[in-house]
């Protein structure tokens, strides 16, 4: 335990100088204008996901008032859809929804890969490695969306099965970098000095050194996220997707009857809101990558 | 006959991979699947009838049976029949597997090929405004959905509000020219979702090949920039390469193409294997995914024996 907090107390000192990972990484990152305008726009995504969840706003996307097709108006922002329902309201609607399937899948894949890739990492070339391997090497050979319509089919009336789904096949990625991070580092002098001071191996794995692989699981979890939001939209074309509430995904499959009708506005509200939220996600998360990662061919 | 015997090898050691998949695949495919029986039955079926179409789809054997007969199957290549339409699997199968490729083909190469010449340009323009431009319009080109440009291309290209220049959907294809006409939209989707993507990966790649010693020695002796680039650096960086290629070609087969078959309104692998996981046509599941797996085995050694074609010091062991 003592080699442990003379560790931490080291890394707080090199924190005040601004020499750790993390405040080089934050300096970086706030001075990369793309990644800046990224987070930004995340954020103002966030927010309005925050007031649809308290209900603040984005109430009434299941109201149809309107009459078909209504063009824009001060009362109907982006105007009506086939039902009459109001374009604006379900778009915003729309983000809580994809926060919510980029959330809880970004983050419970991003656990399940960070646990079973130290583990396979840490126990590499034994049979808990083989397994492991074996298990990702399975999933990632399964048609995806093959996959998502026999998990949608299999739970039925689940109305999380598209997250179910999204997380057993999204983990694999995560998990595989985690591993040859954890193989690199488990023969570190830290680990050694663990292990000679007698830390039980769960410690050692799960406290000293996952959280060396956190730089990982951050950039990953946003890749996870930007993904789960795009899959999503295409699950919930083909009918897998989002069961209860609007997505971007669900206007867009409606909007694909208004559209051979000459009635875009639909399909411009959707497309344009998950547009720009994923490109503000991927260059937040090019500017993470840039600056956690000192090895990575940045621009 | 090295590669013999390591192709051999490996064929063994992929069969726990092969195991896996068609397990995870059955289990959820055929024993959570939509049940046929009363498809299949008229009104007010009696017991004995029941009874009887039950046994002729097997849902009357343990799980066990019905796994070791799939693997009988799966070994002996014989599919049966499709419960829906009757018809032999392995015909429904040659009938619509060339269709999937010959759609997906195209695009695959194109935007491969697209996403390498891009690729060098953008990687020995590091830095200025050119490498900048190819960089900025490859994340924008990832963050549009594929539905969106589908939906997109369908209107610009196909509908009479845009150039109205190809049909919107369907595959008549009789001829060279038939072919042209059906495929392009989709080859054009496809070329602009993966373009990003790909152009990405391989500069990342490229640029790193680009700062090794060999190549600033080239350059310093004048180099042509062609000559540099596909003799020092492309050669050089053909192992990642090829492990992306190679890995996307059985996803590509049959997942990729469910999108553009569905809207499109194409025959191919993808839309029949997606309709048989809705209506339950276990026999053509059983088949698709089989095969896929045993793809995916073929795939993991056909590139480590291309690995070895590229780089002589490679063992294959």
């Amino acid at each position: 335990m003592n080699l442990v907090k003379k560790r931490s107390t080291a890394q707080a000192r090199e924190e005040n100088v601004g020499e750790s990972m993390w405040s080089k990484a934050a300096y970086k990152f706030r001075r990369d204008r793309t990644g800046m305008m990224g987070l930004y726009v995340v954020v103002l995504y966030m927010l309005v996901a925050l007031g649809v969840a308290f209900g603040l706003w984005g109430t009434e996307w299941s109201d149809n008032n309107g009459q078909k097709w209504e063009g824009i108006s001060f009362q109907y922002w982006f105007g009506t859809n086939i039902l009459g329902q109001d374009i604006f309201e379900r778009a915003v609607f729309s983000t809580k929804t994809a926060f919510e399937v980029g959330l809880v899948v970004a983050m419970i894949s991003t656990l399940i890969g960070a646990i079973l890739g130290a583990l396979s990492g840490f126990f590499s070339n034994t049979w808990i490695d083989e397994i492991i391997l074996w298990v990702m090497g399975v999933l990632d050979s399964i048609p995806f969306y093959l996959f998502v319509a026999a998990i949608a089919f299999a739970l039925s009336g689940f109305a999380y099965s598209m997250h179910v789904a999204m997380i057993a096949t999204f983990w694999t990625g995560t998990s595989r970098l985690v591993r040859g991070e954890v193989i690199k580092l488990k023969n570190f002098e830290f680990v050694e000095a663990a292990r000679a001071v007698g830390v039980p191996q769960h410690t050692i794995i799960f406290r000293h050194i996952l959280p060396n692989t956190f730089h990982i699981l951050l950039v990953q979890s946003t890749i996870v996220f930007v993904g789960a939001i795009k899959s999503e939209v295409i699950l919930s074309f083909l009918g897998l997707g989002v069961k209860d509430g609007v997505s971007w995904g669900l206007m867009i499959a409606e909007s694909t009857l208004e559209v051979q009708a000459g009635e875009f506005a639909n399909f411009y509200a959707a497309s344009a809101l998950l547009f720009i939220l994923v490109m503000a996600f991927n260059m937040f998360s090019d500017a993470l990558q840039d600056a956690l990662d000192p090895k990575k061919v940045s621009a | 006959m090295e590669i013999l015997q390591y192709t051999l090898r490996k064929l063994v050691t992929g069969i726990p991979l092969i195991f896996g998949v068609t397990l995870i695949s059955f289990t959820l495919m055929v024993h959570y699947g939509p049940d046929k029986t009363y498809d299949l039955l008229g009104k007010n079926p009696t017991q004995e009838q029941i009874t009887e179409v039950r046994h002729q789809l097997g849902y009357d054997q343990t799980f066990v049976v019905r796994y070791t007969q799939y693997l009988q199957e799966l070994a002996t290549m014989n599919f049966g029949y499709s419960d829906s339409s009757g018809e032999k699997v392995s015909s429904i199968l040659i009938r619509t597997m060339p269709v999937s490729l010959a759609l997906i083909l195209p695009g695959f190469v194109l935007g491969n090929l697209l996403g390498i010449i891009l690729a060098l340009i953008s990687a020995y323009h590091r830095g200025y405004w050119i490498d900048k431009v190819i960089m900025g319009v490859s994340v924008m080109g990832m963050s549009v959905s594929f539905l969106i440009v589908i939906i997109a291309f369908q209107v610009i290209f196909s509908s009479s509000k845009g150039l109205d220049l190809f049909p919107v959907r369907g595959w008549d294809v009789y001829s060279f020219t038939d072919y042209i006409h059906y495929v392009t939209v989709p080859t054009l989707a496809s070329i602009f979702v993966s373009l990003g993507y790909n152009t990405r990966f391989y500069r990342a790649v490229i640029v790193e090949e680009m700062g090794r010693d060999h190549v600033r020695t080239a350059k310093a002796f004048g180099a042509h920039p062609i000559e540099l680039l596909f003799k020092s650096v492309l050669k050089n960086s053909l192992i990642p390469i090829i492990t992306r290629i190679m890995f996307s070609i059985p996803l590509v087969v049959i997942s990729g193409s469910l999108l553009l078959e569905s809207y499109f309104g194409i025959p191919g692998v993808g839309k029949v294997t997606y309709d048989a996981i809705i209506s339950g046509d276990q026999p053509i599941l059983k088949a698709v995914v089989g095969l896929t797996a045993i793809m995916f085995v073929f795939t993991l050694i056909i590139n480590d024996i291309l690995y070895k074609v590229v780089d002589p010091r490679i063992s294959l062991k």
